[in-house]
């Protein structure tokens, strides 16, 4: 079976999330509009300081980088111990 | 007696004289047949012959089945886990109205947003992760299997496409 790396699939998955978000929000804000990014502004009430802006990006690039690294270790973790059981 | 053993002799002496070269002969084919068997399988058309049978030790690990259960579990772990924060979040800081995540009850039977919510959210995230996880490293063990059997039998095919030609 294989096993999995907690950390490094933590640190992608990290990323992955981190820049999937950043780019959205600045693909949004290129974008413009009367409403930028009405819909993706509610992701505020789970990251607070989050802003359809460039510098909202780089706040929401560190939160979903902490989200999606949490989540790959939570994983990796798991499933390592499960599978060792 | 002495003509007789010098006969004898003689004979014996011609017999050594007419087997020798059947004898070379022999041994000569014998030789020669294990030479072309020790070609023909080193050779192997192409494909290198290992004297033991063990394998790299990255190449089991890109091929290692993942562990249905324990994927399934992990992942509902994780989709159980960020329904419950999620719904916690919205319980504790107040609702946005614009945050449609009760919508979630047209899925999930029971659902709320409320600390009974977040723990049904927590089951019902665990279910579907459990699936998503356990169909997804089904699915990628089936599609390795198939991807091995495959290159097995092309490597087969190429290292018996010559066959004929040894015989």
């Amino acid at each position: 079976m294989i096993l999995l790396n907690s950390k490094l699939l933590g640190i992608v998955l990290g990323f992955l999330s981190g820049v999937g978000l950043f780019l959205i929000t600045n693909f949004l804000v290129l974008k413009g509009g009367p409403h930028v990014g009405a819909h993706l502004f509610l992701l505020s009430n789970f990251f607070p300081g989050y802003r359809v802006t460039f510098l909202g990006s780089i706040i929401g690039f560190v939160y979903a980088f902490i989200v999606g690294f949490v989540v790959g270790v939570v994983l990796g973790a798991v499933y390592n111990k499960v599978a060792m059981a | 007696m002495a003509r007789a053993l010098a006969a004898l002799s003689a004979t014996l002496n011609c017999a050594n004289c007419l087997l020798e070269p059947v004898l070379k002969l022999r041994t000569e084919r014998v030789k020669l047949r294990v030479q072309a068997e020790v070609d023909i399988s080193s050779l192997g058309a192409g494909l290198p012959v290992r004297d033991d049978n063990t394998v790299d030790g990255p190449l089991l690990r890109a091929f290692a089945p993942l562990h249905r259960s324990a994927l399934g579990i992990a992942c509902g772990l994780v989709v159980g886990g960020l329904i419950c924060a999620a719904t916690l979040a919205l319980v504790i800081h107040g609702r946005h109205p614009n945050v449609k995540l009760y919508l979630l009850d047209e899925f999930f039977w029971g659902y709320s947003v409320s600390w009974l919510g977040a723990l049904i959210g927590f089951l019902w995230g665990w279910v579907v992760g459990f699936i998503l996880g356990y169909g997804f490293a089904l699915v990628r063990n089936a599609a390795v299997w198939m991807w091995l059997t495959v290159i097995r039998s092309r490597a087969e095919m190429e290292q018996y496409s010559d066959f004929l030609d040894h015989l």
